[in-house]
C-alpha cells in the first residue's frame, strides 16, 4: 500500500538540464511505466526516488511524507538495475539475503522471507549457486528476488528486461505482470521498450526531455495521443502523419488529403498548417471504408501474420499494416473516425 | 620458393642445433670436464644432415624412434668416435638431440612448400632461442650462487673456476655455511627483522592504499585529478634524491636504527603504485554493485569491507606481493639508516658481510639463497591469486 507523489522537481547535471518542474501524483499500489526516449531523464527519476541521485529542487512523496532528505535505505523502496547488479562473490541465497542480514533481522526471518520469495520466482533449487553460474533470466529473477525479501513499498525496475535476448524478454514481462498480481504493491518501471510498456503498466507515463507529454492508461496513449510525439512513439510501425499545409485548408471545416476533400462537422480550422495522424492498422484494402485513394506501392515486409506496406501517395510516404492473406490492389481506403488532427504545434484537436 | 625455403630451413635449425649444443657443452666443462675442443663445424654439419634426412624420412618412422636413431648417431659420432666422453654427458647430449629433433618435426616436406613458412620457422626458432639464451643469462648467477654456498673453503681457494657440486661428502659438510651463518652470523636475527618489516610493510601500505585508492576511483572531492596525478610524481622522484634530507630528519627524530623508521620510509615509497594498482581496479568494479549495496543499508565503510575488498581480492594480493618484495629486497634506505647490527634486514647484513674482507664466500652466497628463497616461494604460491575476472557474472555476460 503505496503511492508516489512528485512536486516540482528538478533535475540537473551541471549545465545540462534534465528534468524540470516535474509534477505528478501517483495511485495506490498502482503499475506506472515511465517511458521514453534515451536521454529523456526516466532513469534519473527512479534514481531520485531510490535516493541514489541528488533532488535538485522540488519535493518527492512516499505515502504523504517527503523522501528528500531520507537516506536511501530508509526510503522503503527497492530497485531492480538493468545490469543485476549481483554480488559476484555470494551464491543466490546470500545475495537475497544480504540487506535482511545488515539489519540483523533473526536467522528464521530471514530463511522464511528468502524461500518465500524464491518460491514466487521458482528459483529455490538455485539458492546455492554463484551468479556466474546463471542464465540472464534466472539473474534477473534473482534480482527481483532481492527487492521482493526486502519487502518495499514501492519497487523500481530500470530496464530490467533489456539485457535479455527477445524470446526472455517476452516469458520475463509475463512473470512481471504475474508477480505484480501476486504482490500487490506500487512499482515503478523504466522503460524505453512501448511494448512492455503497453502491456505491463496500469498507466504510461511518456516522457520527452525531461516533460511529461502524456500520462494515461495504455488504452487511452494509443486511442487518444494529445501530441504527435505520443501517437508516434506508441505503435509500430509508427502512425502517419501527413501534414497539410495553408493552402489545402478549404475552409473552415474541410481539408483536402491526399486528394480527398474532408468534411468535419463540429471544428474550425485556422488558416494554417495543420496535421493528421492515421495509424498503419487503420489503412484498408476495402472499398467499404469512408475515403478510398489509389497508391502506388513500393515496398512489401511479410511478418507471417500480417504483412507491412510501404506505398506513396502524392509524394507522400505512408505505410500500411493488412493481414497476409489480403492482396493489395489499386485502393486503399481509411475511416472517418480513425483520423486524429493536429494543430500546428502539434497538439491533438478533439473532434 | 621452395628452394629457398629448402635451403633455409635446415641452416636455421643447424644454428639451433649448434646452439644447444654448445649450452651443454659450457654447462659440461663447469662440471670440471675436460673438452678439448667444441667442434662446432661438425655439429652444424651434423645440424644440416639430420634436417635434410628428416625432410627426407618424413613420416615413414614414427615420431619416437626417428628422435632415438638421429640422437644415438649423433651421441656415437660425438662422444665416443671424436673424443672419448663420460656417460652423463653423453645422456645430456641424447636429451638435447632428441629434444631437438622433436622440435623440427612440426616441418614437413609439403609444408616447406608453402610460400609463408620461412617465416614461421625463422620465428620460431628464434622464439625459442630467446627463451633459452635469456633464461641461461639469468639462471646462470643463480646456479652460481648455490654451488658456492654449498663448497668449503678449500675447494673454494684450491679451484675457483670449478662449478661442479660434490655431492659425494656428508650432508652436514654440504650444509655447512647454512648452519655457520645461522649460529656465527645471527642470520635468524635478520630474517626475524626482515620479515617484520616486510609484513608490516604490507600491512600499513593496504591499510591506507585502499580507502585511499577507493576515494580517487570512486568519490568526487576538490583536487581529485591533482591528487590522483601527483601520486605518481612522487614515485618518480629518485630514492636517492631523498635520502639525506631524510637521513638528517630520522637522525634528529631518533629514528634512525629502528624498524619503525623503515616502515615509515618504506610505506611511503610503495604507496603511490599500490594507490595507483588497486584505484585502476576499483573503477573497474561495476558502479551499480555498489548502489545495491546503498539500498541494502550498508555504510560506506561495509561497502569497503563487504564488496570491494572481497571483489579485489586479486588485486589486493598483486599489490601486497609487489609491496613485499619490494620492501624485502629494499636495500639503499636499510643502508644509510641501519648502522647497528643488531636492527639490521637480511639486504643489509649481507652487504655488511661482503664489506668484511674476512668473511668467507660460501656464507655469503648462502646468505643470498636465503634471501631469495623466501620471495621465491611466496610469489609461487600467491600467483594463483593474480588471476583476474572474479567479477564475471555480476554483470551482463
Amino acid at each position: 500500500m503505496a503511492n508516489i507523489k512528485f512536486k516540482g522537481v528538478h533535475k540537473s547535471f551541471g549545465s545540462n538540464k534534465i528534468i524540470s518542474d516535474f509534477n505528478l501524483k501517483g495511485k495506490e499500489d498502482e503499475f506506472l511505466v515511465l517511458v521514453g526516449p534515451s536521454g529523456c531523464g526516466k532513469s534519473t527519476l527512479l534514481r531520485m526516488i531510490a535516493g541514489l541521485e541528488k533532488i535538485d529542487e522540488g519535493e518527492i512523496f512516499i505515502n504523504d511524507q517527503k523522501i528528500n532528505e531520507l537516506h536511501p535505505s530508509k526510503r522503503q523502496t527497492a530497485m531492480v538495475f538493468q545490469s543485476y547488479a549481483l554480488y559476484p562473490h555470494m551464491n543466490v541465497f546470500e545475495n537475497m539475503s544480504f540487506g535482511l542480514k545488515i539489519e540483523k533481522r533473526p536467522k528464521e526471518e530471514i530463511l522464511s522471507k528468502v524461500t518465500e520469495a524464491a518460491k514466487i520466482l521458482k528459483i529455490e533449487d538455485l539458492l546455492d549457486r554463484r551468479p556466474k553460474e546463471l542464465s540472464g533470466g534466472q539473474r534477473q529473477r534473482v534480482a527481483i528476488g532481492r527487492a521482493i525479501t526486502r519487502n518495499p513499498k514501492i519497487f523500481l525496475f530500470d530496464e530490467p528486461l533489456s539485457n535479455l535476448d527477445a524470446a526472455l524478454r517476452a516469458e520475463m514481462r509475463v512473470e512481471i505482470s504475474k508477480l505484480h498480481n501476486q504482490i500487490k504493491t506500487n512499482m515503478i518501471y523504466v522503460t524505453h521498450d512501448q511494448v512492455e510498456a503497453m502491456t505491463l503498466a496500469d498507466r504510461i507515463v511518456i516522457l520527452n526531455r525531461g516533460n511529461i507529454e502524456q500520462i494515461g492508461t495504455p488504452e487511452e496513449i494509443y486511442n487518444d495521443p494529445s501530441n504527435v510525439f505520443v501517437a508516434q512513439f506508441i505503435g509500430t510501425p509508427k502512425m502517419n502523419i501527413l501534414e497539410i499545409s495553408e493552402k489545402n485548408i478549404i475552409s473552415e471545416n474541410t481539408f483536402k488529403l491526399l486528394g480527398l476533400e474532408i468534411n468535419f462537422k463540429n471544428i474550425k480550422f485556422e488558416k494554417t498548417k495543420h496535421y493528421v495522424g492515421i495509424r498503419p492498422e487503420h489503412l484498408k484494402v476495402n472499398d467499404k471504408s469512408d475515403f478510398t485513394f489509389n497508391p502506388e506501392v513500393e515496398l512489401i515486409e511479410n511478418l507471417g501474420n500480417e504483412k507491412i506496406v510501404y506505398i506513396k501517395k502524392d509524394k507522400k510516404q505512408l505505410s500500411a499494416k493488412i493481414p497476409s492473406n489480403v492482396t493489395i490492389t489499386d485502393t486503399i481506403g481509411f475511416n472517418y473516425k480513425d483520423l486524429l488532427i493536429f494543430d500546428k504545434n502539434q497538439i491533438r484537436i478533439k473532434l | 620458393m621452395k628452394t629457398k625455403n629448402l635451403i633455409l630451413f635446415p641452416l636455421i635449425s643447424s644454428f639451433f642445433l649448434v646452439f644447444l649444443v654448445s649450452i651443454w657443452k659450457i654447462l659440461a666443462t663447469l662440471q670440471g670436464l675436460d673438452i678439448q675442443n667444441f667442434n662446432l663445424q661438425i655439429i652444424f654439419i651434423f645440424g644440416l644432415l639430420i634436417s635434410f634426412a628428416h625432410l627426407r624420412v618424413g613420416n615413414k618412422i614414427k615420431i619416437f624412434y626417428k628422435s632415438i636413431i638421429f640422437s644415438l648417431i649423433f651421441v656415437i659420432c660425438d662422444g665416443y668416435i671424436i673424443q672419448k666422453l663420460p656417460l652423463w654427458y653423453n645422456i645430456g647430449i641424447f636429451l638435447v638431440l632428441y629434444f631437438f629433433v622433436n622440435k623440427i618435426n612440426k616441418y614437413s616436406f609439403e609444408d616447406l612448400k608453402q610460400e609463408h613458412s620461412t617465416q614461421v620457422i625463422f620465428f620460431d626458432f628464434l622464439t625459442l632461442f630467446g627463451i633459452l639464451f635469456f633464461s641461461f643469462v639469468i639462471l646462470f648467477p643463480f646456479y652460481m650462487m648455490l654451488i658456492t654456498s654449498f663448497k668449503t673453503q678449500i675447494a673454494l681457494l684450491v679451484n675457483p673456476l670449478d662449478f661442479s657440486i660434490n655431492f659425494g661428502q656428508d650432508l652436514k659438510d654440504l650444509f655447512n655455511s647454512y648452519f655457520v651463518i645461522f649460529k656465527s652470523y645471527k642470520f635468524g636475527k635478520y630474517i626475524l627483522t626482515s620479515t617484520i618489516v616486510s609484513v608490516g610493510t604490507v600491512i600499513i601500505t593496504l591499510l591506507f592504499a585502499i580507502p585511499a585508492a577507493y576515494a580517487i576511483a570512486r568519490l568526487n572531492f576538490f583536487g581529485k585529478t591533482f591528487m590522483s596525478t601527483s601520486i605518481l610524481i612522487i614515485y618518480m622522484f629518485p630514492a636517492i634524491v631523498l635520502v639525506i634530507p631524510l637521513y638528517t630528519i630520522f637522525s634528529q627524530l631518533g629514528l634512525r636504527n629502528s624498524i619503525e623508521g623503515l616502515l615509515i620510509v618504506y610505506t611511503a615509497t610503495t604507496l603511490p603504485v599500490a594507490i595507483y594498482m588497486l584505484q585502476g581496479y576499483f573503477k573497474s568494479i561495476p558502479k551499480e554493485l555498489e548502489e545495491a549495496a546503498i539500498l541494502d543499508k550498508l555504510s560506506w565503510f561495509g561497502i569497503i569491507s563487504k564488496i570491494i575488498i572481497p571483489l579485489s581480492i586479486p588485486a589486493i594480493s598483486s599489490v601486497a606481493l609487489y609491496v613485499f618484495m619490494i620492501a624485502w629486497n629494499e636495500f639503499l634506505f636499510s643502508l644509510m639508516f641501519l648502522d647497528n647490527p643488531n636492527s639490521f634486514t637480511l639486504s643489509r647484513a649481507i652487504q655488511y658481510l661482503s664489506g668484511d674482507a674476512e668473511t668467507p664466500r660460501q656464507y655469503l652466497m648462502a646468505g643470498s639463497v636465503i634471501v631469495t628463497l623466501p620471495v621465491l616461494f611466496i610469489f609461487v604460491y600467491f600467483e594463483k591469486y593474480l588471476v583476474s575476472g572474479l567479477t564475471a557474472g555480476s554483470v551482463k555476460g
